[in-house]
C-alpha cells in the first residue's frame, strides 16, 4: 500500500506541529496491520529526528472496551524518549491536539522478554515497577477516528509521566489508585481493571512487540493500560496519581 | 406531611416488599415527601419488622460515592437497618426469590466493640470503637419499579437494602489503607467493578462519622455488636440468577455472592 508512507508523514507532522489531521481511514476497511505499519513509519520519522524508542505502552486493556472497539487483543503504541515527561514539571497544553490523561501502572524491565512468555517469566524479567500517567492525544479532527485510524496514530500515545520504581515485590493485581486534578479527585480506580491483573499487559507487550521486530530489551519500558477512563487535561491544574504501595505522582498543566 | 400520607407511603412500600410488585416512586403520590418525612417512613416498616421478631444488627450506610450523590442531587449520605436474615456468609448460596431487583456493590464492613453514645462521636471515638473489619458485597435491592429512585424514594425505603455477604476474616483496621486499598468485584474471570477506598466519602471511616453522629441525633446510637456496612468502593453492577461474584479488597481478603437460580425458588 503506497499511502502508508503518506500517511504516516501526516500524522507524525500532525503530532509535531499539534495541528489536527484528517482520519486515514473513515471507513475502517484499512487492515490492523496496515495500521501498525503505519504506525511503524510515523514513529520512524521521530527516531529519524534524534529520538529513542525507549519502550510500548498497551491500550484497550480491558475487555469492555476490547468489545467496544470490536476487537479481540489489547493494541499497543510506541513510547519515544521525546514523549517523557519529568515527574513535577509542567507540560504545555499547546504540544498536544485532544490532550487527555490516564492512570498506569509502569513496568521497567531488566531482561530480554519476547515472544509467548508466561506470567511468571514476564515478572523475572522485572526491574521496577513505578506509578504513572499516560498522556494519550488523538491527533484526528474533531477527536473522530476508527480502530485503524487509532493504531496508526500511534495508539493515541504521546507522553508518559513515570513515578519511583520501586522493586516489583508487591502484588500488583489490585492496587488502589485515586487520579485528582488540583486535589479533587477525577477517577478512582484498582490496577485490577487492566485485563484483571496489570502483569498479562506485560505478557501480552512481549508477544505484540516481538511480532512487530521491536523485541522488550533490558531498560525498555512497558505502560501496562489504563486503571480508569481519561480525563480531559485543563490549563492550570495539577494532576495528581496516588497509588497503593507505589507511592504518587504529579505534573503541572500550562496553557 | 400528614401522618396518613407518611403512613400509606410506609405500607404501599411493605406490601411490595412481599409481593414483589413493584411501585412508582413516592413523589408520583406525594411530591412534598422531605427527607425527614422519608426517615418517618423507613421508622414505621422498621418498627414493622421488629414487631415481626426480626432483629436490628446494624445499619447500612448508602450515598456515599460523589458521583451518586451528584445523581440523586444530594449532598449527604443516607443510612438504612440491616436485620439478622439479611446477612448471608461468603459462600452460601443467596435465594434469588428473596430479592428485590438486585445489584451488587463492594464495601468495608466494621464491626464495633463500644457503644457509639457519646455526644458527637468523632473519628477517634470511630476508631476507638471498631473491634474489626471484613470485606463485604452489599446486595441493594428497591421496592421502586426499574430503581427509578430519587432521595425521599431510596431512604423511605431502607435505604435500598436487600442483603449482604460477608467475608470471614477479620482484620485490624489498623493493618489497613483504608484510602488507597484497591477493590475489584468479579464475575466469570472479568473485573466488573474497579475502585478504592477513597471513593466511600473519602475514606469509609468519615462515613462511619457520618453514622455515628445520626445515629446519636435520632437517639438509636450504634452499640457494641453492631455492623455497619460502610458503602460502596466502585460502581455496582446488576447481577442475574446463578451469577457468582467474587469481591477482593487489597489488605482485606475476599468475599463470594452466590446467586441462586430463579427455577430453584419456583420449585
Amino acid at each position: 500500500m503506497s499511502n502508508i508512507a503518506e500517511f504516516a508523514a501526516r500524522l507524525d507532522e500532525a503530532a509535531r506541529t499539534a495541528t489536527a489531521t484528517q482520519q486515514i481511514d473513515p471507513e475502517s476497511v484499512m487492515s490492523l496491520e496496515q495500521a501498525y505499519q503505519i504506525q511503524a513509519a510515523n514513529i520512524a520519522h521521530r527516531v529519524e529526528r534524534g529520538e529513542k524508542l525507549v519502550g510500548v505502552k498497551m491500550g484497550f486493556t480491558s475487555r469492555a472496551k476490547m468489545i467496544q472497539m470490536g476487537i479481540d487483543d489489547v493494541i499497543w503504541g510506541r513510547l519515544t524518549s521525546d514523549m517523557r515527561v519529568e515527574e513535577g514539571t509542567a507540560l504545555k497544553l499547546s504540544d498536544y491536539v485532544h490532550p487527555r490523561v490516564e492512570p498506569e501502572i509502569a513496568f521497567l524491565l531488566k531482561a530480554p522478554l519476547a515472544g509467548d512468555v508466561s506470567a511468571s517469566e514476564a515478572l523475572a524479567a522485572v526491574e521496577a515497577v513505578a506509578p504513572a500517567l499516560e498522556i494519550i492525544d488523538s491527533r484526528y479532527k474533531d477527536f473522530k477516528f476508527s480502530l485503524p485510524d487509532v493504531i496508526a496514530d500511534n495508539a493515541s500515545s504521546s507522553g508518559f509521566v513515570i513515578g519511583n520504581w520501586h522493586a516489583p515485590d508487591t502484588d500488583l493485581s489490585n492496587l488502589g489508585m485515586v487520579m485528582s486534578f488540583d486535589g479533587k479527585v477525577q477517577h478512582v480506580g484498582s490496577s485490577a481493571a487492566i485485563l484483571g491483573n496489570p502483569v498479562r499487559a506485560l505478557v501480552a507487550a512481549a508477544r505484540l512487540a516481538a511480532e512487530a521486530g521491536i523485541p522488550l530489551q533490558a531498560g525498555s519500558i512497558v505502560m501496562a493500560g489504563a486503571a480508569t477512563a481519561a480525563e480531559w487535561l485543563l490549563p492550570g491544574t495539577y494532576v495528581r496519581l496516588e497509588m497503593q504501595n507505589l507511592g504518587s505522582i504529579g505534573f503541572h498543566v500550562q496553557e | 406531611m400528614n401522618n396518613s400520607n407518611v403512613q400509606d407511603a410506609a405500607d404501599l412500600l411493605d406490601q411490595a416488599a412481599q409481593s414483589g410488585e413493584w411501585i412508582t416512586p413516592l413523589r408520583d403520590i406525594q411530591p412534598a415527601f422531605s427527607i425527614d418525612d422519608a426517615y418517618a417512613i423507613q421508622q414505621i416498616n422498621t418498627d414493622r419488622q421488629l414487631a415481626k421478631g426480626r432483629r436490628i444488627v446494624g445499619r447500612k450506610i448508602g450515598l456515599t460515592s460523589k458521583v451518586v450523590q451528584k445523581q440523586l442531587g444530594v449532598d449527604q449520605p443516607d443510612f438504612g437497618a440491616l436485620f439478622d436474615d439479611m446477612g448471608y456468609g461468603s459462600g452460601e448460596v443467596i435465594a434469588w426469590g428473596s430479592l428485590h431487583q438486585p445489584k451488587v456493590e463492594a464495601e468495608i464492613a466494621f464491626v464495633l466493640k463500644n457503644n457509639l453514645d457519646m455526644p458527637n462521636p468523632g473519628l477517634v471515638d470511630v476508631l476507638d470503637a471498631i473491634d474489626y473489619a471484613l470485606p463485604a458485597i452489599e446486595i441493594v435491592g428497591s421496592r421502586i419499579d426499574k430503581w427509578n429512585i430519587r432521595i425521599v424514594d431510596t431512604v423511605a425505603d431502607n435505604a435500598s437494602s436487600g442483603a449482604y455477604v460477608l467475608g470471614t476474616t477479620p482484620r485490624n483496621v489498623k493493618d489497613i489503607n483504608l484510602d488507597l486499598c484497591g477493590m475489584v468485584m468479579e464475575r466469570r474471570g472479568e473485573p466488573v467493578s474497579t475502585g478504592v477506598g477513597k471513593a466511600c466519602l473519602g475514606n469509609p471511616l468519615n462515613a462511619v462519622v457520618w453514622l455515628a453522629r445520626k445515629m446519636v441525633e435520632v437517639g438509636q446510637p450504634l452499640r457494641a455488636g453492631d455492623l455497619v456496612l460502610s458503602g460502596a468502593l466502585g460502581p455496582m453492577v446488576e447481577v442475574q440468577p446463578g451469577d457468582i461474584v467474587e469481591a477482593r479488597i487489597n489488605g482485606l481478603g475476599s468475599v463470594t455472592a452466590v446467586f441462586g437460580t430463579a427455577q430453584e425458588v419456583s420449585a
